[in-house]
């Protein structure tokens, strides 16, 4: 047997080195998959320039989008983080008990709708974002706006 | 001797027939009523369909939303990893070693630990 100890493993492969000084900072999110998933159509509402501006750099980046998009990609950061800085500081109560429930029901967007309902009026009426699904059949309610469902519970 | 005759006037009717009474409707409302039931149910689960179908939309449309921020997340991690370690190999090598033929960024297969 060899005398070597195995080296991958959590505990070293951490590389905690922080970017260089010339690149500026940026806070990163920092939010969970609940939260974010509640507040995604909303970041969408509002940074869509960005995020296309991002994924467009990227696109024509010709694989050097890591190093050459930075700047786009602080945008989009900054963008969604100001979204959900946001809602934490109009709708917290509203915005906690969505993405809650989306915990508790497997992150069925569909088996949320009530909560929903109230998040989506409170950023509506506080921050002027509105949900909208793109590419919804004409004359057809959306499907977050329906009353009557086959599957949801409410 | 006289033959065997049948009696005069024949022989009455033999019952061949079962003398039960038929229950229920007649087929043709039978057929009607599945074809109802076969109808009403294929309504109902084309509506499940298209409502599954916009669920699945709302989904991928939260996704597509939020890809360019996690996108950016990560490309910075990768960067940020590249940049130490390209750092480290200078400090410790005093080289910059190019090891692909092209200025493309490549995720990395091994991860160099640095060490305490």
């Amino acid at each position: 047997m060899s005398a070597r100890q195995p080296r991958f493993n959590r505990d070293n492969l951490i590389d905690t080195t922080p970017l260089p000084d010339h690149i500026p900072k940026v806070q990163e999110l920092g939010a969970s998959s609940a939260p974010l998933l509640s507040a995604s159509f909303f970041i969408g509402a509002r940074c869509k320039a960005y995020n296309d501006d991002y994924m467009m750099c990227k696109n024509e980046a010709n694989g050097r989008g890591e190093f050459d998009c930075m700047k786009e990609g602080r945008k989009v950061t900054r963008c969604a983080a100001s979204v959900i800085k946001d809602l934490n500081e109009h709708c917290l109560d509203e915005f906690r008990a969505h993405w809650q429930c989306l915990d508790n029901q497997n992150q069925q967007l569909w088996n949320c709708r009530s909560a929903e309902r109230k998040l989506n009026k409170c950023v509506f009426d506080k921050l002027k974002l509105e949900k909208t699904i793109p590419d919804t059949p004409k004359g057809e309610t959306p499907v977050h706006l329906r009353v009557k469902n086959t599957f949801a519970k409410n | 001797m006289p033959q065997d005759m049948p009696p005069v006037g024949g022989y009455g009717p033999v019952q061949y027939k079962r003398n039960l009474p038929a229950r229920g409707f007649r087929p043709a409302f039978y057929l009607l009523g599945t074809a109802v039931v076969m109808t009403l149910g294929f309504y109902k689960f084309g509506q499940g369909v298209r409502e599954h179908n916009e669920l699945a939309r709302e989904k991928m449309w939260s996704r597509i939303h939020l890809i360019p921020a996690l996108t950016a997340e990560e490309d910075r991690d990768q960067v940020r990893r590249y940049l130490a370690d390209r750092a480290r190999e200078k400090e410790l090598l005093g080289t910059e070693t190019q090891v692909y033929n092209s200025n493309r960024f490549v995720r990395p297969t091994f991860a160099v630990t640095p060490e305490k």
